[in-house]
C-alpha cells in the first residue's frame, strides 16, 4: 500500500466518521459538463471519445460530478451530504497529471452559517489526520474571506450593474481598483454616439442602433440583437457621464479590500466603515458574526484565522464564505481550500435554489510524516 | 532508411501537396538544393540532388510540426501558426531558423460587423461578460486554434467564452449560428468581410509565414550536423542574396567615416574598395535606392545596383542559431 493509499484511507474515514457518505462518480465523465467552467479548466482535461463520437474526459475534479450525481436523485434539493477521495487528472505542465483529491459537498443546508463552519472544521481536522501529532491550529494556517461580503459591499453603495460587474471582474482578475476605473471607457472611443445617447431611453436607443445598422448595410446577426448592441452604448455613455462611481464609494471600497488579520477585529472594522459610509452592511456582518461563533463553537481558534477581505477565490464560482489552508513551512499551494458556491446548482440544471457548500483536500500537498506508521 | 553500417541521413520534412509544396520545392531549388521525389510505391521519401545522406519526408504541414517536436526529422518547412498553436513547450523543442516569405497567413479575432460597438479586445471581454450574465451562456469562438485562442484571450483576460472547434469553413460559423465570433487565418481580410465579419484592432494573434524550422530533440550526429550546415550555408547564401543588393560606383575618396554613415543610414557593409577608386557595397534590397542617391551626392557618376544568385560567406547565421541550441558533442 502506498503512502497516498495510506493517507486517503485515513482521510476517507474521518470523513465518513462525519456524517458524510462516500460517493465515487466514475472517473470517465461526459466532457461537457466541465465545459461551462471556462476554457482554463477545459484546457487541463484528458479527452477521449467513444464510437458514436461522443466527448468524455477523466474527471478534473469531484464537485461537478458529485453534485451532477445528486442532482440526478430523487431527493434533489434535500439535504445531503457526501465524501469523496480518488484520482483526478488535469493537462499541468512541469507537474503530475493525476493526483488524489479527497473532499466533501454539503447541499441543502438552510442554516447557511453552521454549515459553513462545519465545512471548515471537517476539512481542517481531516487535513489534520493525516498529519501526525499535530492539530490543525498548530500546522495548518487557514485564510478566510467572503465573497458574498464584497458583493453586498458593491450593492449598497447602489453602484449601477455594469460598475458592479465590471469591479467584481476587475478584481477577479487580479486587477486594483486604480487599473480597474482607469479602464475607462474600455479603450473605445465613441463619443459621438454616446453623446447622442445620453440621457436616451431604451426604446430610442435601439432605434438608433438598427438605424445605425441599416444605413452602413449590415444585417443584425451574430448572437447580439440591436437591443443588447444598444444597452452597452447606454451603460457606455452612462460610464461616460461618470455616474455611479464617485471618489467618496472609491474609497469605501478601497478601505473595505485592506481590511484583513483576526476575524473578530476586522467584522468591527467593517462595521466602522459601514457605519462611517453609512452603508447597510448590518445583516451580512450579523451573518459573519454568528459564523465565527459558530466556528468557534467546532473547537477551532477563530481568532488565529486570517481574515481578508480582498480574498474572494474565484467570484464567478463563489458566492459567500471561503477559505484555504496551507500547511505551515511548506509554502506554495493550498492543501485545503474551499467555500459556498450556491449558484451552480441552478447553472446545473437545479429547478429552485439549494445551498451548496463544499471543501477539498490536495493530499499529495500534505507532509508526507503523517504515513509513517 | 539506413543501412546497418551506413552513417545516419539526415531528414528534412517537406510539405507533400500543394502551394506550400511548391513553393518550398522552389525555395530549395533557388538555393541549388533539388528535391527529387522517389519512384513507385515509396514516393513519400525522396532525396536531395547530389546529397546521398540526406532523405526527404513528404509530409502533410501538420504532421510535420508533430515530427518536428518529436525529433524523428532533423529540418522541416512548416508554418508558424501550426508549430504555436501544435507545441506546448516549442522554445524546448524547436529553433526557427528562417522565415521563407510564403504561406503567409495571419491569425485574427474576428466579430460580426454589426457589434458596431466593439473594436478592442477589452470591448469584447466587457461584451464577453455580458453576454453571459445575460444568458447564461458563454459567448462561443469558432477555431481550429484552440490553444492559440485560450493564450491570447487569457493574456487579455478575456475567460467568459466558449471555443467551438471548428475544421473547415470557420468564417462561416456566426452567420450558421454555430458561434458568435471567430479566431481564423486570413490574408486579405477578404473572406471575412464576405461573411460580415470585422478585425478587432488589437485582434491580431499571429502573424505566421512558413519556415524552416529545426528540431532540437532529433539524434545530431556529427554527420548529420555537417550536412546541415552544408544545406544551411546554400539557402544562407541564397537568401543573402534574395534580400540584399550589391551597389557599386567609382569613388576615389571614401573615408572609414563615409563607411559608417553608409552603415548607419543604409545598414550597408563595405566589401571592397580599391585604391583605383572601385567601390562595392552590399545593403539590403529597398535600401538600394536611397544609398545609390547618397553616393551620387558623394561624387559618384554613376552608380551600378546589381542583384546576386549566391552571397556565401565564412560565416554561417542559419548555422550558427542551430549549433548553439544543439548539446556540445
Amino acid at each position: 500500500m502506498s503512502f497516498t493509499d495510506q493517507r486517503s484511507e485515513r482521510i476517507i474515514a474521518h470523513l465518513t466518521g462525519a456524517g458524510y457518505a462516500r460517493i465515487e462518480p466514475p472517473i470517465l465523465q461526459p466532457a461537457s459538463i466541465f465545459f461551462d467552467s471556462g476554457e482554463d479548466l477545459r484546457a487541463q482535461l484528458y479527452l477521449t471519445s467513444d464510437l458514436s463520437g461522443a466527448d468524455y474526459c477523466l474527471r478534473p475534479e469531484y464537485t461537478i460530478p458529485v453534485l451532477s450525481a445528486y442532482l440526478a436523485t430523487a431527493s434533489a434539493g434535500a439535504r445531503a451530504a457526501f465524501s469523496y477521495c480518488g484520482p483526478v487528472f488535469r493537462f499541468r505542465p512541469g507537474q503530475d497529471s493525476e493526483f488524489t483529491q479527497a473532499g466533501i459537498e454539503n447541499f441543502g443546508r438552510p442554516d447557511l452559517e453552521a454549515a459553513d463552519a462545519e465545512i471548515l472544521a471537517i476539512a481542517l481536522d481531516a487535513a489534520a489526520a493525516v498529519v501526525r501529532n499535530s492539530t490543525p491550529a498548530s500546522r495548518l494556517s487557514v485564510r478566510i474571506g467572503d465573497a458574498g461580503l464584497f458583493s453586498r459591499l458593491l450593492e449598497a453603495l447602489e453602484l449601477t450593474p455594469q460598475w458592479r460587474r465590471r469591479i467584481a471582474r476587475g478584481h477577479s482578475q487580479g486587477k486594483s481598483l486604480d487599473v480597474i476605473t482607469s479602464l475607462g471607457l474600455n479603450g473605445t472611443d465613441h463619443s459621438g454616439v454616446l453623446g447622442v445617447l445620453e440621457g436616451a431611453d431604451k426604446q430610442g436607443a435601439r432605434a438608433l442602433v438598427e438605424d445605425l445598422l441599416s444605413i452602413a448595410g449590415i444585417a443584425p446577426a451574430g448572437g447580439r440583437t440591436p437591443g443588447e448592441i444598444a444597452d452597452r452604448f447606454l451603460e457606455q455613455a452612462a460610464l461616460k457621464a461618470g455616474s455611479g462611481l464617485s471618489p467618496e464609494k472609491r474609497a469605501v471600497i478601497e478601505q473595505f479590500l485592506r481590511v484583513e488579520g483576526d476575524p473578530y477585529q476586522a467584522s468591527a472594522q467593517l462595521r466602522a466603515l459601514a457605519r462611517d459610509a453609512k452603508l447597510d452592511l448590518a445583516a451580512i456582518l450579523d451573518s459573519f458574526d454568528t459564523r465565527l461563533g459558530l466556528i468557534a463553537g467546532q473547537g477551532l481558534d477563530a481568532a488565529k484565522l486570517r481574515f481578508s477581505a480582498s480574498f474572494t477565490r474565484n467570484l464567478d464560482y463563489y458566492t459567500g464564505f471561503v477559505f484555504e489552508a496551507y500547511e505551515q513551512g511548506r509554502g506554495g499551494q493550498a492543501a485545503v481550500g474551499g467555500g459556498r458556491y450556491d449558484q451552480l446548482p441552478q447553472a446545473l440544471g437545479a429547478k429552485t435554489p439549494i445551498p451548496a457548500i463544499g471543501a477539498a483536500i490536495w493530499i499529495d500537498r500534505l507532509s508526507q510524516n503523517g504515513g509513517e506508521p | 532508411m539506413s543501412l546497418p553500417g551506413q552513417a545516419p541521413p539526415l531528414v528534412l520534412a517537406i510539405p507533400s501537396k500543394g502551394r506550400l509544396q511548391e513553393n518550398a520545392a522552389a525555395f530549395f531549388a533557388r538555393a541549388g538544393l533539388d528535391i527529387a521525389k522517389g519512384g513507385g510505391a515509396r514516393d513519400y521519401r525522396g532525396t536531395l540532388a547530389g546529397m546521398d545522406t540526406v532523405e526527404i519526408a513528404f509530409l502533410s504541414a501538420a504532421d510535420i510540426v508533430t515530427q518536428l517536436a518529436a525529433g524523428h526529422v532533423h529540418l522541416g518547412v512548416t508554418g508558424e501558426d501550426l508549430i504555436r498553436e501544435t507545441i506546448a513547450d516549442a522554445e524546448a523543442r524547436i529553433e526557427l531558423l528562417a522565415p521563407l516569405g510564403f504561406g503567409h497567413a495571419h491569425v485574427v479575432v474576428a466579430v460580426p460587423r454589426a457589434w458596431i460597438d466593439v473594436k478592442t479586445m477589452a470591448d469584447l471581454e466587457d461584451v464577453a461578460a455580458a453576454f453571459r450574465a445575460r444568458r447564461g451562456e458563454r459567448m462561443r469562438v469558432a477555431t481550429k486554434y484552440v490553444h492559440l485562442t485560450r493564450r491570447f484571450f487569457a493574456e487579455r483576460h478575456v475567460s467568459d467564452y466558449r471555443i467551438v472547434e471548428s475544421l473547415g469553413a470557420t468564417e462561416g460559423a456566426p452567420a450558421a449560428g454555430k458561434a458568435e465570433l471567430v479566431v481564423d487565418i486570413t490574408t486579405t481580410g477578404a473572406t471575412l468581410a464576405a461573411n460580415a465579419l470585422k478585425i478587432l484592432d488589437d485582434g491580431s494573434i499571429l502573424r505566421s509565414q512558413a519556415n524552416l524550422v529545426a528540431s532540437l530533440r532529433a539524434d545530431w550526429s556529427p554527420g548529420q550536423r555537417e550536412l546541415a550546415r552544408i544545406i544551411l550555408s546554400r539557402i544562407a547564401a541564397e537568401e543573402e542574396a534574395r534580400t540584399t543588393r550589391e551597389v557599386s560606383a567609382l569613388l576615389s575618396r571614401f573615408a572609414d567615416s563615409l563607411a559608417a554613415e553608409a552603415k548607419a543610414a543604409f545598414s550597408a557593409r563595405l566589401r571592397f574598395h580599391s585604391s583605383d577608386g572601385r567601390l562595392t557595397l552590399n545593403c539590403p534590397k529597398e535600401k538600394a535606392a536611397p544609398l545609390a542617391d547618397w553616393l551620387i551626392a558623394q561624387g559618384a557618376a554613376h552608380v551600378c545596383v546589381a542583384a546576386q544568385d549566391y552571397v556565401f560567406s565564412a560565416a554561417n547565421p542559419l548555422y550558427e542559431r542551430l549549433i548553439a541550441r544543439l548539446p556540445k558533442l
